[in-house]
Parts: C-alpha cells; structure tokens; sequence
C-alpha cells in the first residue's frame, strides 16, 4: 500500500493548496454561471417561432397547434404559406427562425414515412435553431408517430427540458473543466520533478506502480467533486436531467480519467512546473474544437475530423445525449471512444513516467 | 564486506565527464566525506549509489548489493538527505516522516515511535503540527535529515547536509550528524573543509569527477602536504618586495595588509627578516596549522570554492 502514502501525500498537496484548488473548481465555475446565467438561467422565456406551411393540410395545421401548445414555444402570427415569405422576413430581420412544412406532410404522415421539416435561423445566432430542433423532434415524434431523420432519440417530451441553451452549456462547461485535469496533474508532476521531491522518493523502496498510482488516484476524488459540483451548479441554473444521471457521471468520470493521463505525459516531458502552461496549448484549442462552447456542425471537415478524433468531444456530446434523455445505448460508440481514449492516455502517461524514474 | 563499494564508477552526460572511474571502499559505520568543491562529482557520485543514476561505466555496491542490478534492495538499506532540501511542503512534520516511514514499509506504531523519537532529537517537536513550509532553513535541513533516518537504515547519504545555512545551524546539524558516527555507516558530501575535518573519520578529496586524495583528515594533511605555510600582517609592502618574494616561494596570496606564503620549507626567521631588511613593518608573524583547504591548494592548485 505504499501507492496509498504517496497518493494521501498528493491529494493533501492538493487540498491544502488554495490558489490550485480555486483555479480548479473555480474557473470552470464562473465558466458555468457566465455561460448558463447569458442563457437565461432558469428562467427561460418561449421562443418566438414563425411557420411556413406549404402543406396547408389538416394533419399540417394540428401540428402546428400542438407545437403552438408547447410552453417553450410561442407561435409567431401569420402562418406563411410560402416559403420565400419567410426567408423574406428572416432576412429582414423581423423574425429570428421559422420552421417549414413542405408540401406532402399529411401524406407522409399517414404513409408513414420519414418527413424532413427545416429549420431556418440566422446564422448568426445558431443557438436559437439548437434551442428548438430537439424540441420539434420530440413534438413531431410524439404527434406523429414517426422517428424524424435527426439523430437524438426521445424519452419523455421536450416540455421537460426547460432551458436547451442550459442542457448546452453545462455539459460542455463541465467537460470543460475537467480537462483542466490536464494542467493540474502535469503541474503536481513537472513540480516535484523540478524541486527534486520526486527524486527523493525514487530512493525508497517504491515500485513504479506505486508512484503511478499515487500521482494518479488522488485525482479521482477531485474528478469525482468536481463533476458533482458542475452538475449541481449545472441543475441550479436549470440544467434538466431528463435522462439518467449516473450515465452522465460515468462519461464525465471516463473524460477525467482521459485528462489525468494527458496530464502524466506533460507532466513527464516538461522540464518545470512553469513549463505545464503548455497545457493550456491543448486545453483551449481542444474545448474549442469539442463543442464545449458552440456547436462544431459548421466547422471545416478538416478540423471536425480532428475533434471526432480526440475524445472531448465524444464526452460531450454524449453527456448532452444522456443528459436530454438517450439512452446509454445511443451513445455506446461515444463510451467506447473514451474507453480506449482513457487506455492509451494511461499506458503512454505509464510509460513517460517510468522513464523519468532512472536516467 | 564494505558498506559501501565503487568499481571504475564513471558517469558522463553527453560526453561530459561527471565522475570518472571512482574506486572506493567505505566500511560499515564509517562515516566518509567526499570534499570538493562544486561541480566537482560528489552529487553524481551519490546519485548513482542511490539507484537514481545509471553509471556509464563501473558500478556500486551497498552492502554487497549492486546499484543496476538490485536497486530496490539497495533502496531498502539507505536513507538519503539530498542536497536541496527537499520536504513535501504542505505536510507537517509527522506526515513528512510518516511518507518516507510507510513507503520504506513501516508499520504506523514504528513509524509514530520513529518519528517521536527524531523529532525530539532534531529539536522539531514544537513544530511537529506546522506546515513545513513555513520552517526555517535549519528547521527544513533538520527534518530532511530526520526524513533520511527514519527508516533506520543501515547507510546514510548526506547531500551537502549544510549548504546555505547560517554557522549556528550548521554546527547543530554537525552535532545530530556526530551523534550518529559508528551507528550507521554514512557517506557525506560537502564543500566546507571544516566540516569534513569536523566529522569525518576518512575524506575522499573529489576534484573533475576523479577521487584525488583520499585518507583521514591527520594523514591527508601530514602525508600530502608537502608546503607548510605562514601568514604575515605587514604594512610597506612594495611590488619590488612581493615579486621578489614571488621569485623564491612556491605560492603567495596578497590581500590587504596580509600576506600568505606557501613553501615546502619555510624559512620563518629568515622571512621576517628578510622584510624587516626591505623597511617592511611587520606587526605580527605566525605559522598556519595546515588545513584541507592547503591540501586541495596543493594537490589540484586551485581553492575549495573557485
């Protein structure tokens, strides 16, 4: 149990430490309140939604009634009955979105099959189509009967999520915050390198596994808090957990695990602990390219192969996913990615770190 | 069996040499110095005896076993108070040696008698509870050291145990150190000669990573120092005058109203006179007792501390 002693001295360095453990929880924290609190917080009001319905039917106008019925949504008067209408006056600047209803609905609906519906936003201001697409999903779904062609399964009903930007935000925030791991364990590493303590340590009777067990398990207590805490704050400022929450622990459990092992590789090639700033030349360009802050749908090909590539954005969308309401089996592929992720962050971390034992 | 046992120990990084083909032979409870100044190997020497190193060439023994070969039972063994003081910063006192104690394989009970035990020996015990981050250097040296022994092991490596410490705290550290010798064997380096003169039953004088002199403090003086020397207080001196006696002596060293002179034979009457003789006023004259720091003068021509 000689990893235990290490590890109890590691986690005491940690929580003994003020200025490290505010940076930790509280930067990620002010992300959460500035982010969640923009969005409106808890109280969300209705989204003003303008319709084009070139279908004109009666199956058409029911479900414009029930979309009219939905507490998230206010219906913007008139109806359009054509499409260039609404194009016209979001141009224009006099509505932020409309949806449209091609002409076929009534028949694909009782045909029963797949219906495309539009959303049409400004670009400028994606997260107003976000906000409404599960939304409508959920409302076409149970109205008609029919799975639309977008990937989100549904459980419950939308009316359940109250604020979308929320369910946005928080989970890429908290993700966020956890890769702020990264920089915390290569700092903890690089630092006892650099003041020699780790050297001291290499001349007891320690075996690597201890070492690599001790520099990596007081992390999890952190990982674990942190998550709790990011959820809690997430759910004061009107996260829903429509879905099952111990899911979303387990893939912020998993993406944490993935930090702490970037972290033990910069950790073991920096040569200070000032040094582990370049930490933050992954940090911010991986948040950036995961979906922590806006959606990466309209990113490069190039770089969204990149972002598919690494696995914060698998935690991320998967924890909005179980978040919303799907289940685990939607996001299996996601929880894999992070397995294997999580594996060769550790095996290489292992390495590196063995290697600074003996030189 | 040695204690502690070099063969053609040799550490180079990237072509530089750092100890260079290092034989030594230090017996159990011995308490052995390496003096020389910085840079000289002593540190590189010491890490490669405690596992922390790969010799380049040669190898070690501690207590007859190899440093490459079984490092983990040579780390059994020894206790190492490294040169910077190194403390886990946020613990206390109690959990510093409860660290070390636990991972050497200590049971709780042993290591809170241990830990008891040091703390009072170190004069620590009113700080037991602090954060050692807020100790003094002498507090910190003192913990390190404590840190290094509360294993109980049976070889002590001493890192500069003194460095950067004020003379009272030295001395302290000197007497805990003195406490030990013929208890365990101990192997310490330094760059302060009294120190090694103060402690050491034998001195390894280590200069360019080779070991150049080695035997006790009396017989490195007597058996190696071949100049004796003699300090001379004066006023007048002129240039025609030192480089005169520049021409005759082996070495001189000037500084203000002092002069130093280095000769295997020294003529102490016939000095005196001599600057008596030139107008020279001469306030006081005496022969030095030799010291290491003559010996290394005399052996690699340069000082302890250039």
């Amino acid at each position: 149990m000689k990893f235990w002693e290490i590890g109890k001295r590691n986690l005491k360095e940690i929580y003994r430490n003020p200025v490290l453990l505010g940076f930790l929880l509280g930067m990620p924290l002010a992300f959460m309140l500035v982010f969640c609190a923009a969005a409106g917080g808890g109280q969300a009001g209705p989204i003003a939604l303008s319709i084009v319905d070139e279908d004109r039917s009666q199956t058409s106008s029911a479900f414009i009634q029930t979309l009219g019925s939905i507490e998230a949504i206010e219906l913007n008067e008139p109806i359009y009955s054509e499409k260039s209408q609404g194009q016209e006056d979001l141009e224009d600047g006099r509505i932020s979105l409309y949806l449209f209803i091609p002409s076929g609905f009534e028949e694909a609906a009782q045909a029963r099959q797949t219906i495309n519906l539009e959303l049409a936003y400004k670009e400028a201001d994606p997260m107003i189509g976000l906000q409404l697409k599960p939304i409508i999903e959920a409302v076409g779904s149970e109205f008609l009967g029919v799975v639309p062609p977008l990937n989100v399964e549904l459980k419950g009903t939308e009316s359940k999520i109250k604020n979308m930007a929320v369910n946005f935000y928080a989970p890429g925030i908290a993700v966020f915050g956890l890769m702020i791991l990264i920089s915390t364990a290569a700092g903890i590493i690089a630092g006892d390198r650099e003041k020699g303590f780790l050297a001291r340590m290499f001349t007891t009777p320690a075996r690597p596994w201890d070492f690599i067990l001790g520099y990596s398990l007081p992390f999890i207590p952190v990982l674990i808090v942190s998550t709790l805490i990011y959820l809690g704050v997430g759910m004061a400022l009107g996260l829903t957990v429509v879905g099952n929450l111990g899911h979303a622990f387990l893939i912020f459990f998993l993406i944490g695990l993935c930090s702490i092992g970037i972290g033990m590789i910069v950790g073991s090639l920096v040569k200070s602990e000032s040094q582990t700033g370049v930490s933050w030349i992954f940090i911010v360009p991986m948040a950036m390219i995961s979906g922590a802050w806006f959606t990466v749908d309209r990113m490069p090909s190039a770089i969204k192969s990149v972002a598919g590539a690494l696995p914060f954005i698998h935690a991320i969308d998967a924890s909005r996913a179980v978040l919303n309401g799907s289940s685990f089996s939607a996001i299996i592929l996601d929880f894999y990615w992070l397995i294997g992720w999580a594996v060769v962050l550790f095996a290489v971390g292992i390495v590196l770190f063995r290697r600074t034992m003996v030189s | 069996m040695n204690a502690v046992q070099t063969f053609k120990l040799t550490k180079k990084f990237n072509g530089l040499v750092a100890v260079n083909g290092v034989d030594l032979e230090i017996n159990k409870g011995e308490l052995f110095s390496l003096l020389g100044p910085n840079g000289a190997g002593k540190t590189t020497t010491i890490r490669m005896l405690c596992c922390l190193l790969k010799p380049t060439k040669g190898t070690a023994s501690v207590l007859g076993y190899d440093v490459v070969k079984t490092p983990f039972s040579v780390k059994r063994l020894i206790g190492v108070s490294p040169q910077d003081t190194i403390l886990s910063e946020r613990l206390n006192c109690w959990e510093n040696l409860a660290l070390i104690g636990k991972v050497h394989g200590l049971s709780s009970d042993e290591v809170a008698r241990r830990s008891k035990e040091l703390l009072e020996t170190m004069g620590l015990m009113e700080r037991a509870k602090d954060q050692v981050r807020k100790f003094s250097g002498g507090m910190k040296r003192r913990l390190s050291i404590a840190m290094a022994l509360v294993s109980d092991p049976q070889v002590l490596f001493l890192d500069e145990p003194t460095l950067g410490l004020d003379p009272q705290a030295r001395r302290a550290i000197w007497e805990y150190i003195a406490e030990l010798k013929g208890k365990k064997t101990i192997l310490l380096t330094t760059h302060y000669m009294e120190e090694a003169d103060f402690l050491s039953d034998r001195i390894g004088i280590i200069d360019e990573g080779r070991v150049v002199a080695l035997g006790t403090s009396q017989e490195l003086k007597t058996n190696r120092l071949e100049m004796r020397s003699m300090v001379v207080s004066t006023e007048n001196l002129t240039a025609e005058v030192i480089a005169d006696l520049q021409s005759k002596y082996s070495r001189l060293e000037k500084t203000k109203g002092r002069l130093k002179i280095y000769h295997k034979d020294l003529d102490f009457k016939g000095i005196v006179d001599y600057l008596h003789s030139r107008g020279v006023t001469v306030y006081s004259a005496a022969l030095e007792q030799p010291t290491l720091e003559d010996v290394f003068i005399q052996i690699t021509g340069k000082k302890l501390r250039d």
